[in-house]
């Protein structure tokens, strides 16, 4: 347990280095390659939440796009509201009258920020309460997920005046912190994302190494057992699904002021099934191998796209079936695996160099 | 009073739509608890197939139907030998391989045919409308009514009736021991997801009058059709032809007072409360796991 969890430190360290040092300088500190990049740390997020609930807990979430969306909404209203005058233009053209009543508090940055974080985890606290309590497990969690997700999307849509419908909302302002305009092409912004994402799995390695991930693996190896050694499973799969959604929301609001826009393809079925390909290609079972994952994937999208036009997409769903068949456990798994094989290969050749009155006292060492 | 028996027709024929996809979406999942995401693709196939049938053969939908059935249920047959078979112990991920075998079929077909939207003429036999006072009902859309009861019944039929449905009951029972009296599970299980994808193929080929036909058209189908399959319960049939009318009228009618879009989110809602207090289906079959 110790021993995995240096090696995650390790792997993080490592990772937030390549991702806040490397990464820029094989970009050669272009704006452009820069914000690119980033689109992948925010999409990183969304993945290694879903880790958190589907790799930890063994809750598929299949509605992880919507409370992406609804954090990305949240941003792009504080935006949108900065570069409109009174009334922003959409609405004069769904004949709203005024500014509605849940816009208003979004003109503050700190309502927007805390609201990013804290709707999408009590609409997934609501959804977990609803769904936990009644002991709902395994494919029905992902049903009612995706079901809530489909609806809620449809809502979005629906609701033109206040969300902008099917366009989304566009000619955003750029987000002004206090003394610092965050310019998405300048390096300042892909820092921020960058740190964004080291804080994220930072806050991921510890739940899923503390107490608190421990029993959320027992929750997916055995709930009835975990029940009957007095935990409140409930509780806790409710509590794995809130830290979710927040850091979904999190994800939302930075692809927001990537893009400059938010759209009501954020919450579709296609990009919700997306985040689940990127966390089953890294690895579900560690948050930094699922965050890899998303990047990995974007990548290798955004290179086959340039240059198979065409047939990118085909390839995709190849690689895609390939992983689920032949490496089940992603990236992670095989790295594992390979990791496990050369320990043994080190041990035996150890053994067979030691004389065997030493042999017994390794293989004893070895219970403990 | 006129409006709701429009509507309730209406309704009806979503409802049979939906049980055509659902059938064999039900089937599958309820013989080897795979979650079949490229069903919705083998709907696709079966709109497509029956397009190009059309268009370089000349035949209409109806002399079609038998082989496209034949022909999605191959391309069913040959998913399951490499792809399904090698998951049956790990029913989630089914759901991952089969979402990425649905990229494959949609990229496929957008690559080879394109993607723009294709049309199929229905059968000139079946134009026109039937009147019965203020009711209009279009003679293709009630023939598509009719046709999902006679497939429903063959598939109970096929089910209850036929070694190779005691065969399959057998296994969904208790896989091990049907084995143990000489059934080949797999070959069973091979069979049973043809049998499923023609299903879905024929669907997809009566669909193609009412639908536009392009590479996407499965994705939206293939989430109604399994909210239908588990609101009915596991593989149960009448269950999936109960859920298919409920959910088709409710769509419809909320449709009627609200507008479509927030008909349809209603009825997710009710979907969800029905899945949260009867998660097994309105009709769960006694099966020991």
């Amino acid at each position: 347990m110790t021993s995995r969890f240096h090696y995650d430190l390790v792997a993080l360290v490592i990772f937030t280095v390549v991702i806040v040092f490397g990464v820029p300088a094989l970009m050669n500190y272009d704006g452009f390659e820069l914000n690119t990049f980033a689109r992948y740390l925010a999409l990183a997020i969304v993945s290694m939440a879903l880790a958190l609930s589907w790799g930890t807990a063994g809750l598929l979430n299949l509605g992880q796009a919507a409370t992406f969306g609804m954090g990305s909404y949240a941003m792009a209203m504080h935006l949108k509201l900065r570069a409109s005058n009174g009334l922003p233009d959409f609405m004069g053209w769904n004949n709203v009258p005024e500014l509605p009543l849940i816009w208003m508090p979004f003109e503050s940055l700190a309502f927007t920020l805390l609201a990013g974080l804290l709707i999408p985890a009590f609409v997934g606290g609501l959804i977990a309460i609803f769904m936990f309590r009644a002991r709902i497990a395994g494919v029905f969690v992902a049903i009612i997920t995706l079901a809530f997700l489909v609806a809620f999307q449809l809502l979005v849509i629906d609701q033109q005046g206040l969300t902008g419908g099917q366009n989304g909302l566009t000619g955003l302002a750029q987000l002004s912190l206090p003394g610092w305009t965050v310019d998405p092409y300048s390096m300042g912004f892909y820092y921020l994302v960058a740190g964004c994402l080291a804080v994220a799995l930072a806050v991921g390695v510890y739940l899923t190494h503390s107490k608190f991930g421990l029993v959320l693996r027992a929750i997916r190896e055995d709930a009835d057992r975990t029940r009957f050694f007095g935990y409140n499973v409930a509780t806790y799969q409710t509590a794995v699904f809130c830290i979710s959604a927040a850091l979904a929301g999190w994800a939302g609001m930075l692809y927001t002021m990537v893009l400059e826009f938010a759209s009501p393809t954020y919450m579709g079925v296609s990009f919700s099934l997306a985040i689940v390909i990127w966390c089953a290609v890294g690895g579900r079972e560690s948050v930094i191998a699922a965050a890899f994952g998303a990047i990995i994937v974007n990548m290798l999208e955004g290179r086959l796209s340039d240059v198979f036009v065409e047939g990118w997409h085909l390839m995709l769903g190849v690689i895609f079936v390939l992983v689920v068949m032949f490496m089940p456990r992603g990236i992670y798994g095989l790295l594992s695996e390979l990791a496990a094989k050369l320990r043994r290969a080190g041990r035996q050749g150890n053994a067979a160099s030691i004389d065997p009155s030493s042999k017994t006292q390794l293989e004893t060492g070895q219970e403990q | 009073m006129d409006v709701i028996a429009n509507q309730l027709f209406a309704g009806l024929s979503m409802a049979s739509i939906m049980l055509m996809i659902a059938l064999g979406l039900a089937i599958i999942y309820g013989a080897m608890g795979v979650i079949n995401l490229a069903h919705g693709e083998f709907v696709m196939l079966g709109a497509y197939a029956t397009w190009a049938l059309q268009t370089y053969a000349g035949l209409g939908i109806l002399p079609a139907l038998p082989l496209v059935f034949v022909a999605v249920g191959a391309v069913g047959w040959v998913i399951e030998k490499v792809v399904v078979q090698n998951l049956y112990h790990r029913p989630l991920d089914t759901i991952l391989a089969t979402w990425g075998i649905g990229i494959i079929l949609q990229q496929a077909v957008r690559l080879g045919v394109g993607a723009e939207s294709r049309f199929v003429k229905g059968p000139e036999l079946l134009s026109g409308n039937t009147e019965i006072g203020p009711l209009i009902m279009s003679n293709y859309r009630l023939f598509v009514i009719f046709f999902s009861i006679a497939v429903l019944w063959g598939s109970w039929l096929l089910m209850t009736r036929t070694e190779f449905g005691m065969k399959l009951r057998a296994i969904i029972q208790n896989r091990s021991i049907s084995e143990c009296y000489g059934i080949e599970s797999k070959r069973v299980y091979s069979i049973t997801f043809a049998y499923g994808a023609g299903l879905a193929g024929i669907a997809g080929a009566l669909i193609t009058p009412l639908f536009s036909t392009i590479p996407t058209m499965g994705t939206g189908l293939v989430v109604d059709a399994f909210l239908v399959v588990i609101v009915g319960g596991l593989g149960s049939l009448i269950g999936a032809a109960t859920a298919s009318v409920l959910i088709g009228e409710a769509t419809a009618l909320f449709s009627m007072i609200m507008n479509d879009t927030l008909g349809r989110i209603a009825v997710l809602a009710g979907i969800i409360l029905l899945i949260r207090f009867r998660p097994r289906g309105l009709f769960p079959t006694e099966t020991r796991r």
